[in-house]
């Protein structure tokens, strides 16, 4: 288990030097060069993370062993293997979008907050200890709280930034005082020493101390009742970092969520999967309900990924202790095609706002006349998200009813496909202004959509990634597998 | 000497303050204030842990909870200024462009 | 020194901190006998020169509560900020010889992170005060 230091140790953190080093560049030229040149730091960040991605996925692929490296602090296992590969992919795709946004495309500072959010993800997802735990889930939320509020001169753009690092910094002191009595009731801060020390606790205060630390991690996932931050702050933030927020920050919440219940908490396996379940049941239909009466595309966005927060616990909840059926397979999985496809709408979404400056449903009237291509990533993004097939939002909600149907839990899958269907009715809405509404008095055919070169390259890639998924899906979810097989 | 128990007690006060403190002030600033008292607490628990059972892990967890807690603040001062500076105004209630 | 033992059988009655209770009761009993006292037998005669807030016995300028330049805040937030970072250099100075080169190397790499965001401040002109 405990690895003494060597040299090959640093080997299995590479992902994390290179994105210190690319930070600290990008800092570095942001200072030294003037405002005019600073358009190239954009694409200095996806060179870099691209170079990190294959790096990453070539040379520090970990051993078949899981090992606990540093003390202790960080675990390398495929999981945090794959994990990470995801967070750069999307910070990545971030980059992208964010390059022609006025607001933040010239901003050095912009890319140093995502690099070093997503050094913070690549830590949750690896964290091995309480206090590695802690630091990587603030690295992540505190520029983030930055990020959401980084147009200074948009009042909405603030608020969003202030109303999320209130509840932040509230939900994480929670899970704080949560940590602080599992090393209170253990002596240990490793998660995997704390399990056996757990064993002999009495069943309130384990699970007292389970519900501290659930708040926060409710709180990253965006989950009920933990959620209302959510929808605030999707809307004011800048389209880019909601994208962001919604999918590498929810995928590494739940990185951590999967880690930490499986790791430390196997005393209270019966329980806490009690409470994923009503978790997840009352996650899924109350986001799924409020996105019926929204008419803001990134508010409406902002509820489905609540509900698919709530499908997702489906998946942590359809496990068992050999770890050997679908439950955390299903997981991964999901989060991988939620990424792609929420990526995809929320790049859609910045696309299109770039331009007409609205975000509202009425503005998305005729679209499919001004902008045929951009109305196709809006129709496979929203066809995905609804979960229909060939694309991976499909495949990856049938892996996890299948993994509740397999552990039964056969009621929670049935809720679970009820909610899909109220999904599909709000997504389809959205597609019905995009294809079949006409904006009034208006030739459509006039107002073209401009999609700039970084955005087009993202959304193909996207794209292209759902299709993937949803149709030669095998070898990623082989992958999956084997990320999730090495949580046990 | 004291036993663990007080602290944990101590400790639970606390954080119940601060946590009613979030919920019940409007200012920002004693919001803040009242999240430094949770962090705080959770702080008492780690180092009287950390001295019963002699082991150092709950003091090296205080030193990086008391940085975090530095740049928690930083941030929400400089969001807060910026806040004030278009409203000139930093009641909790009336930051509401945002319904919800 | 402190006996710093869990096994003592009462611990409020650990003899090391007798004297402490002692002036703690003392201390907290004066300054209410002083107060109660100066109530009960001090004359009384209210003015609105005694009733002003108190400024080295001057006449009050302006109100109490002035607004402080937002300056000072950008100011406090950097001193937060590289002042916290001293709480890592305490510890890792008290073993500085135990974790030889290698602690050395560690700490000059923090010190560098630091001091990248330390030029960043400078060149954005954050130190300036206009």
């Amino acid at each position: 288990m405990f690895v003494p230091f060597d040299s090959t140790m640093l080997l299995a953190i590479l992902p994390e030097i290179l994105l210190v080093v690319l930070a600290g560049v990008v800092l570095a030229l942001d200072a030294a060069w003037q405002p005019e040149k600073r358009r190239w730091l954009g694409w200095l960040t996806v060179v870099g993370l691209a170079v990190a991605f294959i790096l990453t996925a070539t040379v520090s692929q970990p051993e078949s062993e899981p090992r606990l490296l540093f003390g202790g602090m960080l675990r390398d296992d495929w999981l945090s293997f794959a994990f990470r590969l995801v967070f750069l992919f999307g910070a990545a795709i971030t980059t992208l979008f964010a390059m022609d946004h006025e607001a933040l495309g010239r901003k050095g500072e912009f890319y140093v907050l995502l690099l070093v959010s997503t050094l913070g993800m690549n830590l949750m997802a690896s964290a091995g200890d309480l206090i590695m735990l802690y630091l990587a889930i603030e690295t992540t939320s505190i520029p983030l709280y930055i990020l959401a509020g980084f147009i200074t001169t948009d009042d909405k753009s603030t608020e969003a930034g202030f109303k999320y690092l209130l509840f932040g910094a509230m939900t994480s002191a929670v899970m704080l005082y949560g940590f602080s009595l599992l090393y209170g009731f253990s002596g240990e801060t490793n998660l995997y020493l704390l399990a056996g020390k757990l064993g002999e606790l009495p069943m309130p205060a384990l699970l007292g101390s389970l519900l501290l630390v659930l708040v926060g991690f409710s709180f990253k996932v965006s989950a009920v009742p933990f959620h209302f931050w959510a929808p605030d702050v999707y809307e004011g933030a800048p389209t880019p970092v909601a994208g962001f927020l919604s999918t590498a920050s929810k995928a590494a919440g739940f990185a951590v969520l999967m880690r930490v219940l499986l790791a430390a908490f196997p005393a209270a396996l019966p329980s806490w999967q009690g409470l994923i379940a009503l978790l997840a049941v009352v996650t899924m239909t109350v986001g799924n309900l409020l996105a019926l009466a929204q008419t803001n595309v990134k508010r409406l966005l902002a509820f489905s990924s609540i509900a698919h927060a709530g499908y997702i616990l489906i998946g942590v909840v359809a496990v068992n202790a050999a770890g050997m059926n679908l439950g955390m397979a299903s997981v991964v999985f999901y989060l991988i095609a939620y990424l792609l496809t929420n990526l995809a709408a929320f790049g859609a979404v910045a696309t299109f706002g770039r331009v007409s400056g609205s975000d509202e449903m009425d503005a998305y009237k005729g679209l499919s006349r001004r902008s045929p291509a951009l109305a196709l990533v809006m129709l496979v993004a929203f066809l995905s998200l609804s979960g229909m097939p060939p694309f991976g939002g499909f495949i990856a909600k049938v892996f996890v009813f299948a993994a509740a149907v397999e552990a039964n839990w056969i009621w929670l899958a049935v809720i679970g496909v009820l909610n899909s269907i109220i999904g599909l009715y709000y997504y389809l809405t959205l597609l019905k202004y995009v294809y079949l509404y006409r904006q009034d008095n208006l030739e459509e055919e006039q107002k073209p959509l401009p999609i700039s070169r970084p955005y087009a390259l993202a959304l193909v890639l996207l794209v292209i990634g759902i299709i993937l998924l949803g149709t030669a899906f095998n070898p990623w979810f082989e992958w999956s597998r084997t990320a999730a097989a090495s949580l046990f | 000497m004291i036993p663990v128990e007080y602290y944990l007690g101590l400790s639970a006060i606390m954080f119940v303050i601060g946590a009613l403190g979030v919920m019940v002030r409007r200012n920002p600033l004693v919001i803040f204030m009242s999240v430094e008292l949770m962090l705080n607490s959770a702080n008492l628990v780690f180092v009287a842990f950390a001295h019963a059972y002699q082991v150092l892990d709950g003091q090296v967890f205080v030193f990086f909870v008391m940085t975090v807690a530095a740049a928690e603040v930083a941030i929400g001062l400089a969001l807060i200024v910026s806040i004030f500076r278009s409203k000139h105004n930093i009641n909790a209630d009336t930051v509401n462009e945002l319904k919800g | 020194m402190i006996n710093f033992s869990l096994q003592e059988a009462n611990p409020m009655l650990a003899p090391e901190y007798i004297p402490l209770a002692i002036l703690f009761i003392l201390a907290t009993a004066l300054g209410f006998l002083v107060v109660i006292i100066g109530n009960l037998f001090g004359p009384r005669r209210p003015s609105i020169r005694k009733a002003m807030p108190y400024e080295s016995g001057m006449r009050p300028i302006g109100v109490g509560t002035r607004r402080t330049p937002v300056r000072f805040y950008l100011t406090a937030m950097l001193f937060i900020l590289f002042d916290v970072e001293v709480i890592f250099f305490l510890p890792w100075a008290v073993v500085f010889r135990e974790l030889g080169l290698s602690g050395l190397i560690e700490m000059g790499l923090f010190l560098l992170i630091l001091l990248i965001g330390f030029i960043y401040a400078w060149k954005k002109g954050a130190l300036e005060w206009e």
